[in-house]
């Protein structure tokens, strides 16, 4: 099942990319997998930064791809209070989310590499 | 596995909106106030913290549009929008509602009530398994005619060389008298079939209960007295105790047998119209008196059905020369009797209700016929409604703009005003069934007045449902589509500008008149089919049958079940006729074996005449008879042309006697005179039978076609159980009922008395009037519907277009116009209508009436007093629906009109 497309540009920065389809779940889950429960922004910025910025996520991309991981059974999510003392709603890795995790980096990969290597090949003949 | 866990979430999404909503409110919230507090950390002042975090993060009401659309199934929740929506409007307009339901309602149900009974007819499946591979054999006979009976010697012959091609092959005798069933000392009739051992295993049917009659060993013939009970019997004789297995009981008077088993609910036996209630092994059908002492050696009694499995991989087709081999052969080894051209295999489905094909056919045109006709009334209902519905549509015209004009997509208003008459339409459905319900319910309590326990249960099955649902689904957008793309076309500025006034195009009026012309054309066209069949039941009615049928009563005693013998039960009616005619008021009284028109017993037989030589290519003729005491003929009012009728002293010991009818006389003896000469029956060719006397034709065997050869004989000196006794008597029947119930009650108490009803009514079987009247009744009602439907059209075509024109009328009245001139206009545009209406009714009833003049009898399908009385009905209706609205334009107040602004 694909989530629905983003297809919204933030207009404010031509160098800012928009997520690539299918890659934000994965992006969600493994950045729940290394930081722990995490809320909605504090999301965001975890994978804005690690794109160092080159990634922004507005509410109506991140909201619908945390609810359709949360109705996969990916994630469950549970109110609870931020550092800063405001309510917000954290985001835990299921089992299930684990195991999702482990195969679609597996599946990343290697598409990552065979893409890799076709683009060298392309390389050595021209 | 995880779409579908997602797909059962959301549709838990669609429902705890409001929580879920604001939950997400409060996480939307807490994550921009988070990016706010850090973009202040990082140095900017409060507002321009929060502009650049607003700007990052897009709108919020956007994000929560695509964060419910993921959450719930959007196409459902705007369904249930529209449902609610639609609902909310059909109920705001209570008037609209009703009318358009009740029109709906009687348009499917007409339909669903005819069609359960075309169902239950055509297309029930047969409760036989593999039915395809079951075939009943039949011979072609030198003559041309058809017979499907045979003798028990053939069947045996067929059966042994036949193996190769059959699994299966069982004989069923159907068509023997009622019998009797003593039931703890009850007698109740039961109709019953002999069949052989095998049959339920080539039928392939399980027993309901207990067992079926087995096959016994080396396929002697099974004399075993035992009984397996007919379903609807068992229930309504035994209250479905499931302990009559085993229980004796009383074939006829003097049988014991053992009750081993009940047939399944939906088996009736081979014929899907009649019900068997009993099977008997086929050797108890001599001893219990409904066959010959010799029937099982006597190649010449043919009474048996014969009826196959094929073996897998063998076809009709295939089966063909083969059983024409077979039907050569025994031709050849039996000339007397096998007077065979060939042997064939029939197919056993569909089942018929009638024995020859081409009486299927008539079957089948009449279920399509008034199928179509139905179909015709729900088309007029459709067209009403969509009728209805375009007038509102142009009401709402301003409705649909707006919300055009927030932002609505067309399809989606579309879809909007589909829903609404999809509304209509299953709401009309839900009536539709409960009228169709009542409907079949009448179909199937229509008296057929006879013994034979007939199966016309009309029962809704899944097929009658899904009937009338899928036609509620038609008629919900036929009904729907037009107006729909029309309320959503129209140009949103001209719209929102336009003034308060509802306009109505020229172009709409014209299409709304278009519907009521088809309207009128085909609710003429249901009337004049309707006339027809009314005049062709009148005229049915009122033929001469050649007999008198007026205040004559019957009565008919079957000795047989009582277990009488033919000596027993010729001392009963020879004690029982004098003291019938000694009770008072009673004219003159007498027996036969038939009465008029009844269709449960065909008595024929072939004749050997003396000096006739049947053509090359015939058999000897078979002549329908009857056997009749003295005053047989008074009684009936038959007028006797020359010689004698039948008297006391023909008796059994005297020569035999004929009288017969002018058909026979002209037929047999042409030219000649027919008293004195002589014939034999093929059944007794020792035992001349003379002609004393020849009286006037009459119709006793058919209501239609010419009137055949037919002859009575004397009652004493034939045998036949049951016997009818018909007294002629200015009493009305419930007077003399008791009294001749206890008469014969106080002779032979243990004889049953059935079918007592006037000769009048005799006639409506389904050999006499039966059929007229069902049809007339079924056209006339529907033809009924469809004027109604009609009238409530051009009434509000009329009615709407004046009220439209109130403005106009008002300027043309101030104007110096007289209420007069305005009555013409108004009722000259509804003539228009009615009259193209009338032109293109005429066109189709004439189309559609050559189909109907197969049902037709005594009436030509193109008969012009039916067209004109039918027309004139029409203008009539249709002039007094466009007087109401014309007389209210009459009366407008041209002042109030205009100021109406």
């Amino acid at each position: 099942m694909n989530s629905n497309r983003s297809d919204k540009t933030s207009g404010k920065a031509e160098d800012k990319a928009d997520v690539q389809q299918g890659t934000l779940a994965l992006m969600i889950l493994k950045t729940l997998e290394s930081m722990g429960p995490l809320h909605g922004y504090g999301i965001a910025r975890r994978i804005e930064q690690i794109s160092n910025h080159l990634l922004s996520l507005n509410y109506g991309t991140l909201y619908p791809a945390l609810l359709k991981l949360e109705q996969e059974g990916s994630v469950a999510s549970d109110w609870g209070v931020s550092d800063n003392n405001r309510k917000a709603k954290y985001y835990t890795l299921t089992r299930a989310g684990r195991r999702q995790l482990a195969r679609e980096t597996h599946e990343w990969e290697q598409t990552a590499a065979i893409v890799a290597r076709f683009l060298s090949s392309e390389g050595e003949h021209s | 596995m995880k779409s579908l866990r997602a797909l059962l979430v959301r549709l838990a999404g669609l429902f705890n909106k409001w929580k879920r909503d604001s939950e997400l409110t409060v996480e939307l919230h807490s994550h921009l106030q988070m990016h706010i507090d850090e973009n202040v950390r990082r140095g900017m002042t409060p507002a321009e913290a929060r502009r650049q975090a607003l700007i990052e993060l897009g709108g919020v009401e956007q994000a929560k549009e695509q964060y419910r659309a993921r959450r719930g199934l959007p196409l459902l929740e705007t369904l249930a929008q529209d449902v609610r929506y639609g609902l909310r409007v059909l109920g705001k307009s209570p008037g609209f509602t009703v009318v358009a339901v009740l029109t709906l309602a009687l348009g499917i149900g007409a339909n669903t009530a005819i069609f359960s009974m075309v169902d239950s007819i055509l297309l029930r499946p047969s409760p036989v398994p593999n039915a395809g591979q079951v075939a009943t054999l039949a011979t072609e006979e030198i003559g041309g005619t058809y017979s499907a009976l045979f003798s028990y010697p053939d069947f045996q012959d067929i059966r042994s060389q036949s193996s190769a091609l059959f699994s299966d092959i069982a004989a069923s005798m159907d068509f023997h008298p009622m019998d009797g069933l003593s039931i703890d000392g009850n007698l109740q009739p039961i109709w019953t079939a002999y069949v052989s051992a095998n049959f339920f295993q080539a039928m392939g049917v399980k027993p309901d209960l207990g067992n079926f009659i087995e096959p016994a060993p080396q396929q002697s013939l099974d004399a075993e007295p035992v009984l397996v009970l007919g379903y609807a019997y068992w229930k309504a004789h035994f209250g479905g105790d499931p302990q009559v297995i085993g229980k004796s009981v009383v074939l006829n008077g003097q049988h014991p047998v053992t009750i081993i088993g009940v047939a399944p609910r939906n088996f009736h036996g081979i014929s899907s119209l009649v019900d068997i209630q009993g099977y008997l092994p086929l050797g108890m059908a001599s001893v219990a008196g409904d066959a010959g002492r010799d029937f099982l050696i006597d190649r010449k009694s043919a009474d048996l059905g014969i009826y196959t499995r094929f073996r897998s991989g063998a076809t009709l087709a295939s089966a063909k020369p083969a059983l024409a081999v077979i039907g050569q052969r025994l031709a050849a080894q039996y000339p007397d009797a096998d007077k065979w051209m060939a042997l064939l295999a029939y197919p056993l489905v569909p089942d018929s209700p009638v024995d020859d094909p081409s009486g299927m056919i008539i079957v089948q045109v009449a279920g399509a016929f008034f199928l179509a006709l139905a179909a015709l009334v729900l088309l007029l209902a459709c067209l009403n409604v969509a009728n209805l519905l375009l007038a509102r549509a142009s009401a709402r015209e301003r409705e649909m703009a707006l919300r055009a004009a927030v932002g609505a997509r067309r399809i989606r208003l579309v879809r909007q005003l589909l829903t609404e008459s999809l509304l209509l339409a299953l709401l009309g459905c839900a009536g539709g069934i409960a009228l169709g319900l009542l409907g079949s319910r009448w179909l199937g309590s229509i008296n057929l007045r006879g013994n034979l326990p007939l199966v016309l249960d009309f029962q809704f099955d899944w097929r009658v449902f899904a009937y009338a649902f899928g036609a509620a689904l038609l008629t919900g957008i036929v009904v729907g589509i037009a107006p729909a793309l029309r309320a959503t076309r129209g140009n949103l500025n001209d719209l929102l500008h336009e003034s308060g006034r509802a306009t109505g195009s020229v172009s709409r009026r014209r299409k709304r008149s278009l519907l009521v012309i088809a309207q009128v054309g085909g609710s003429l066209m249901l009337l004049i089919v309707a006339g027809l069949f009314v005049r062709s039941m009148r005229t049915v009615e009122r033929s001469n049958l050649g007999f008198d049928a007026n205040h004559v009563l019957n009565f008919t005693l079957d000795s047989h079940e009582a277990g009488f013998n033919e000596a027993q039960a010729r001392d009963f009616f020879r004690t029982l006729l004098p003291r019938v005619r000694a009770l008072p008021g009673i004219d003159v009284a007498s027996l036969a074996f038939a009465v008029p028109m009844d269709y449960t017993l065909d008595l024929a037989e072939e004749l050997n005449i003396e000096g006739y030589q049947p053509p090359k290519d015939q058999g000897e003729p078979a002549v329908g008879y009857n056997a009749v005491t003295p005053q047989y003929f008074e009684t009936m009012r038959i007028p006797l042309l020359r010689g004698r009728g039948v008297l006391d002293s023909d008796t059994q010991a005297a020569q035999h006697v004929a009288v017969i009818n002018e058909a026979m006389a002209e037929k047999y003896w042409h030219g000649l005179d027919p008293i004195g000469r002589r014939f034999m029956m093929a059944k007794a060719p020792k035992q001349p039978i003379e002609v004393v006397g020849i009286v006037k034709n009459c119709r006793c065997e058919n209501i239609r076609g010419p009137i055949e050869p037919y002859m009575y004989l004397a009652f004493a000196q034939q045998y036949h159980t049951p016997v009818t006794l018909q007294v002629r008597t200015s009493l009305p029947l419930a007077t003399v009922n008791h009294e001749i119930v206890g008469l014969v009650h106080s002779l032979a108490a243990v004889v049953p008395v059935s079918n007592i009803q006037t000769m009048t009514e005799g006639l409506d079987t389904l050999r006499g009037f039966l059929l007229y009247q069902i049809g007339a009744a079924l056209a006339g009602s529907l033809g009924f519907l469809g004027l109604t439907l009609a009238v409530v059209g051009v009434y509000g075509v009329v009615s709407c277009a004046a009220a439209q024109r109130t403005h106009e009328i008002g300027i043309r009245m101030a104007l110096g116009a007289r209420p007069v001139d305005v009555l013409t206009m108004v009722l000259g545009q509804g003539l228009v209508i009615v009259g193209a209406g009338l032109f293109v009714g005429i066109l189709a009833a004439f189309a559609i009436a050559r189909l109907a003049g197969n049902f037709l009898s005594g009436v030509s399908p193109l008969d012009p007093l039916t067209y004109a009385s039918a027309s004139v009905m029409l203008v009539v209706v249709a002039l007094l629906a466009c007087y109401i609205p014309a007389r209210r334009a009459m009366r407008v107040d041209p002042m109030v009109a205009l100021r109406y602004e």
